[in-house]
């Protein structure tokens, strides 16, 4: 459950009127449909207003001409039948409109977690985003549908009525209007107590499932404890204020929405009768004009109700814009490149003298100078929280980095296109993630360019090829969520071939052998030898076995880098490399 | 309709509400008859110009004092009808809620915590709507329908009712056609939605592949497509949704033009009034509600139904461990011995222990060693009664555990798990967990012996700092430190903590160890551990392997083995010494 914001009136308001800003690129479809809406509500007022012609003229003297009645019976249906038509678009329209209105607001939000840093998802978990981009948009999308539709719907009508009125009667139309103030302040009485009851009801379902899902998650240690009765005392406490906030909001629904829009009707009927009672003493009334004052203020309440009912789905649509706005102004942005025209050759990478903090107060990296030259591979090795990942994910440039610079051919990683940097470095996650789809979609990714012989070619070049023939559709197997049908290896050689069918000039391993299972270790290990070749490759490994041929490997501790040299001269040192070297070959001294 | 049956025992209990509040519904059914004739009587004597003020008096006077009677009555059914479905789900998560405090791990492993929560929210509401809402709608639909239909024929003419009535049918017919329409393509709107959750799911936690291959404006493309894909189920959802007013409007058209017709008919014929026919138009509008009522009456009891199943067969589960006839109802102490041949867990054929067979001296610390998945936990689950169903006894002073009282075993043994769980309250009452009445001096006691005293000091708000998902977020250790200091509260006569040590730095374990030792020396601890500096000082170490006890005796016994013992002991020193960063 997340937690309310309480926002205040202005707030509120300021973020209303941001959302209508999102009617505006639809202004014509919103238009038209405002256009029909007055179309229905005109049918709606002409219609007793012929029925009333109808009694007045015909019925009451009791002659009925064939000519007039017909026309006027023709008229009513025709007023019928196009309203019902109308009426049918217009509901169409505005349902149209707020889905497109959504779909971009769901489009800005997504476009712009795409173009957040790491930093922003290292710290929002991954299900309050998804939140933000589907279910809060869904939230506001019901209000534009069920409250702000009505909302307009009922302005209408009331308009339309009250101009009706008016051409039937001045003086009890007049009389009348007294019913707007009693609406208008049930209305507010209404909205003054249930944004503050409901309010309160949300917040104790809230706790309520809070504490539910607390206990159900920390049972075990409850019954270790043998806490049992005072959880459910406790739980007994919250489900009782629960209740009595259910009840407190029954009777203020009780006392201010149906029951009191009926007894305004009620008044009003007594109004129009006294009324017309009290004329009939003096002068003739006409029975028509009574029929049409009575239907008219019938379809009046009709829609109030349902707009008062649907308050709540307002407040709580702002609540969720606010979260959504919050989103989009969010300023923890990607690094940015710039755009450079410059594209990498050779690939040689060198980082000179980097420091770098996540928090801006611990180092991870400090003061890190290493050459890659072009086509040799770099090993990085080291313990948990050494700064091995650090390195690797500012070369990627997951994270932007102010201290030192590295280059990539002699320029600023900084200074390329993202193009180029993306189409030139291939990065092995520890973790292959597969994306939903099939084993063509992972290696080809979106790119539209690829054709057929080029993911085949890649996936032989790993020797993928040879599991993913074996399966009942081979490139066209369904890849089910995250891959979880694959073995991790299998996930592993997709994921390879995925990188090389975009032909890189620098590989980036990250731990790429560490979750494999033995069958597919030697197939990777040969198909990962034949991916460094000729490739500039910076390889984080955790067992020293698949890095021992690597031109440099670089030892790092505290991010720092403690040892340097190839394999043998690392080992000859006897230092911190040799004795993960033992401790990997579980040999005792 | 069957669930109006199974929730009968809940009717019956608050038969005073339920049969009140239906009464009250139907009088305030049979006063929303009035109006309309009133006003048809009225219209009757101003079109003949004999209204005299005394009969405006006399029925406007009736009017005004059926609406106020109205209004009562209808506040009043709301609180007891409403107002008893509320107190329904009060209840039923009452008894859900103690039920579940009930369950044995064994539960709590096949179920998942969204599913049991789905059971406490959305069922519950789901039976709430059947209690209230779903009351309503079958007494109203029924009684209003049948009060104005009866009113229009009885009272005014039955020929022109049975005319007007043919329409309406088709209004039940179609909407509820509607309804099933729009119920298959709601489902694919749904399933559409969820898949752009799914996709977004996806997009973020492959985030870093995305960036990788420059991806992202493909994937917003693609973002775009499927939201594009929602837009278009729910237009068709639309197109099916935007016909239901149009279509009661379209019928009520023509019931209005049928009433107006054969009305006017029948009143140059002289068998009804000008009064009357208005009169019937406004009964007419009276009537679109109990028709709609009785097509949202199924939906609500068909959700009620499956709802309130689900429900009860969540009740229905058995409480699978309990205590005994005749429990012991005094708190274990003495020696602890462990006889098991075989053990498995529930929905696993593999067997989790095997002939382990040891004992534990009152006052004396066991360590245990081993691989995860070696038995180590297992053997703690077993003591402390979370599992049952082994070949084997354990005994606690010479009695078998399952003699004990539940809740007594249970007060007897502080338990430290691997997997430390903290609630989301402050740390003095997570500490005081299982004693929350404690002095706050007893809370920093153990706070103390737990070494966590001087972190918690350096937190915003000292012991009232609040934990968990809102509060301040802890590390590891802390969390674990907090556990230890919370089983420490209850003095327990068996202290067990279970790998509870793996995230505190060497000293601080050290520190911890030794004040144990010092403080408990008449109870028994024991302890696991993948850190085997953490247990060798224990009086008797057992070394599991698959199951089974593989090697037995103190530290300095099982070095001299040279067994797997010694071999895990030298490996750890070399990778304690890595960790140092290669300098002893």
């Amino acid at each position: 459950m997340e937690e309310q914001k309480v926002l205040t009136g202005k707030a509120q308001w300021l973020v209303f009127k941001r959302l209508m800003r999102y009617l505006v690129p639809h202004k014509k479809m919103v238009f038209l449909a405002l256009g029909l809406l007055a179309l229905t509500v005109l049918g709606d007022v002409l219609g007793p207003m012929l029925i009333k012609t109808f009694i007045d003229d015909y019925l009451t003297p009791g002659t009925f001409p064939t000519g007039p009645v017909a026309g006027l019976a023709l008229g009513y249906l025709f007023i019928q039948v196009s309203n019902v038509i109308i009426s049918y678009f217009q509901l169409l329209k505005f349902q149209e409109a707020a889905l497109k209105i959504i779909q971009q607001m769901r489009i800005d939000v997504f476009t712009k977690v795409q173009n957040l840093g790491m930093r922003y998802f290292d710290k929002t978990p991954a299900g309050s985003i998804v939140s933000r981009v589907t279910n809060d948009t869904e939230a506001i999308k019901e209000m534009f549908v069920s409250v702000l539709i009505g909302f307009i719907q009922s302005a209408f009508l009331i308009v339309g009525v009250y101009i009706a009125m008016f051409f039937l009667n001045v003086q009890l139309a007049l009389m009348t209007l007294v019913l707007l103030p009693l609406l208008f302040g049930i209305m507010y009485l209404y909205r003054k107590y249930s944004s503050v009851f409901y309010q309160d009801l949300r917040e104790r379902l809230g706790q309520l499932n809070a504490k539910l899902s607390e206990s159900i998650q920390g049972m075990g240690m409850i019954q270790a404890f043998g806490q049992e009765q005072r959880l459910q005392d406790e739980f007994n406490e919250i489900n009782d204020k629960h209740w009595l906030a259910g009840r407190r909001n029954i009777k203020l629904d009780g006392l201010l929405l149906r029951p009191a829009i009926d007894i305004v009707y009620a008044f009003a009927l007594i109004l129009l009768l006294s009324y017309f009672g009290i004329t009939s003493f003096s002068s003739t009334v006409e029975v028509g004009v009574i029929y049409a004052f009575v239907t008219y203020v019938d379809r009046f309440f009709e829609p109030i109700g349902q707009v008062m009912q649907r308050l709540s789905i307002f407040q709580q649509a702002i609540v969720a814009a606010s979260r959504v706005f919050a989103l989009l102004d969010e300023e923890d942005l990607a690094p940015r490149q710039e755009n450079g025209l410059g594209t990498i050759g050779s690939g040689k990478i060198e980082f000179r003298n980097v420091t770098f903090s996540y928090d801006g107060r611990n180092d991870v990296l400090k003061n890190i100078s290493f050459t890659a030259e072009p086509g040799q591979t770099v090993a990085l090795v080291g313990h948990t929280g050494s700064g091995k990942s650090s390195i690797i994910n500012l070369l990627m440039r997951f994270y932007e980095f102010t201290n030192g610079d590295i280059l990539i051919d002699g320029k600023s990683v900084k200074s390329y296109s993202a193009r180029e940097l993306r189409s030139k470095m291939g990065l092995v996650l520890q973790d292959p993630f597969l994306f939903y789809g099939t084993i063509d979609s992972n290696i080809r990714l979106h790119n539209r360019s690829m054709t057929d012989r080029d993911v085949r070619s890649a996936a032989e070049f790993v020797q993928a090829d040879r599991f993913i023939e074996a399966l009942p559709a081979a490139y066209g197997q369904a890849v089910t969520e995250r891959g979880s049908t694959f073995s991790s290896g299998q996930r592993q050689l997709v994921a390879f071939a995925r990188t090389m069918a975009t032909d890189p000039k620098i590989l980036v391993l990250d731990e790429a052998t560490a979750n494999i299972d033995t069958e597919t270790e030697v197939a990777i290990q040969t198909s990962l030898e034949k991916m460094r070749r000729g490739r500039t490759t910076i390889a984080i490994a955790h067992r020293l076995s698949t890095i021992q041929d690597a031109e440099l490997i670089l030892v790092l501790h505290h991010g720092e880098i403690v040892e340097r040299g190839t394999h043998q001269q690392l080992l000859l040192k006897r230092g911190l490399y040799h004795k993960m070297y033992l401790l990997q070959n579980g040999i005792v001294e | 309709m069957r669930v109006f049956l199974e929730l009968g025992w809940f009717f019956k209990e608050r038969k005073k509400q339920y049969g009140i509040g239906v009464l009250m519904l139907l009088a305030v059914a049979f006063l929303g008859v009035l109006p309309p004739r009133i006003i048809g009587f009225v219209v009757d004597e101003i079109s003949r110009g004999s209204l005299t003020p005394g009969f405006l008096m006399k029925w406007l006077g009736l009017l005004g004092a059926a609406a106020a009677a109205m209004y009562v009555l209808r506040y009043a059914w709301r609180q007891m009808i409403f107002g008893s479905s509320v107190l329904l789900a009060r209840n039923l998560r009452k008894q859900l809620f103690d039920h579940l405090t009930r369950m044995s791990p064994a539960f709590y492993q096949k179920r998942r915590v969204g599913d049991l929560m789905a059971h406490a929210t959305n069922d519950l509401q789901a039976v709430q709507q059947t209690a209230g809402p779903g009351v309503l709608t079958l007494v109203d639909s029924f009684a209003t329908g049948g009060f104005v239909i009866a009113a229009m024929a009885l009272t005014i003419n039955w020929k022109l009712t049975l005319i007007v009535l043919l329409p309406m049918p088709l209004m039940a017919f179609l909407t509820n056609y509607y309804g099933k329409l729009l119920h298959e393509r709601f489902h694919k709107a749904q399933e559409s939605f969820s898949g752009l959750n799914d996709k977004t799911q996806e997009s973020i936690s492959g985030m870093k592949v995305i960036k990788t291959f420059g991806q992202e404006q493909e994937d917003i493309e693609d973002f775009q497509r499927l939201s594009g894909k929602v837009v278009e189920e729910n237009i068709r959802v639309a197109r099916v949704d935007s016909l239901f007013d149009p279509t009661i409007s379209a019928i009520i058209g023509i019931c209005y033009f049928l009433t107006i017709g054969f009305g006017s008919y029948f009143v140059t014929r002289g068998d009804m009034t000008i009064g009357d026919l208005v009169a019937f138009t406004a009964y007419l509008g009276l009537l679109v509600w109990p028709m709609l009522a009785f097509g949202w009456l199924f939906n609500i009891v068909e959700r009620g139904r499956a709802s309130y199943d689900r429900i009860r067969s969540l009740l229905a589960e058995p409480v699978d461990i309990d205590d005994r006839e005749k429990a012991l109802d005094e708190r274990p102490e003495g020696n602890i011995v462990v006889s098991i041949e075989k053990f498995g867990f529930p929905e696993d054929e593999r067997a989790a222990l095997r002939d382990v067979h040891f004992m534990l001296k009152r006052g004396e610390t066991l360590g245990i060693a081993g691989k995860t998945g070696s038995g180590k936990s297992a053997i703690l689950r077993l003591l402390l009664r979370e599992f049952e169903g082994y070949d084997g006894e354990i005994t606690f002073g010479s009695v078998p555990i399952q003699d004990y009282k539940k809740q007594r075993l249970r007060e007897a043994i502080g338990y430290v798990p691997q997997d430390h769980f903290l609630f989301s309250t402050t740390i003095a009452g997570n500490i005081a967990f299982a004693k929350p009445d404690a002095a706050m001096e007893e809370v920093v006691q153990a706070a103390k012996l737990a070494h966590i005293h001087e972190d918690i000091l350096n937190f915003a708000d000292g012991y009232n700092t609040v934990v968990g998902e809102r509060g301040v977020s802890l590390s590891g250790g802390q969390k674990q430190r907090i556990s230890i200091a919370r089983a420490l509260m209850m003095q327990p006569e068996l202290l067990i903590l279970d790998d509870s040590l793996s995230a505190v730095d060497a000293k601080t374990e050290e520190a911890i160890l030794a004040s144990l030792k010092q403080t408990r020396t008449g109870e028994t601890t024991i302890i696991t551990s993948h850190r085997l500096s953490a247990i060798q000082h224990a009086h008797q170490i057992l070394v599991m392997h698959e199951g089974s006890i593989a090697e037995i005796g103190t530290h300095e016994a099982l070095l001299e083995r040279k067994g797997r013992y010694y071999e895990m002991y030298q490996l750890q020193q070399l990778e304690a010494l890595v960790e140092q960063g290669g300098e002893a």
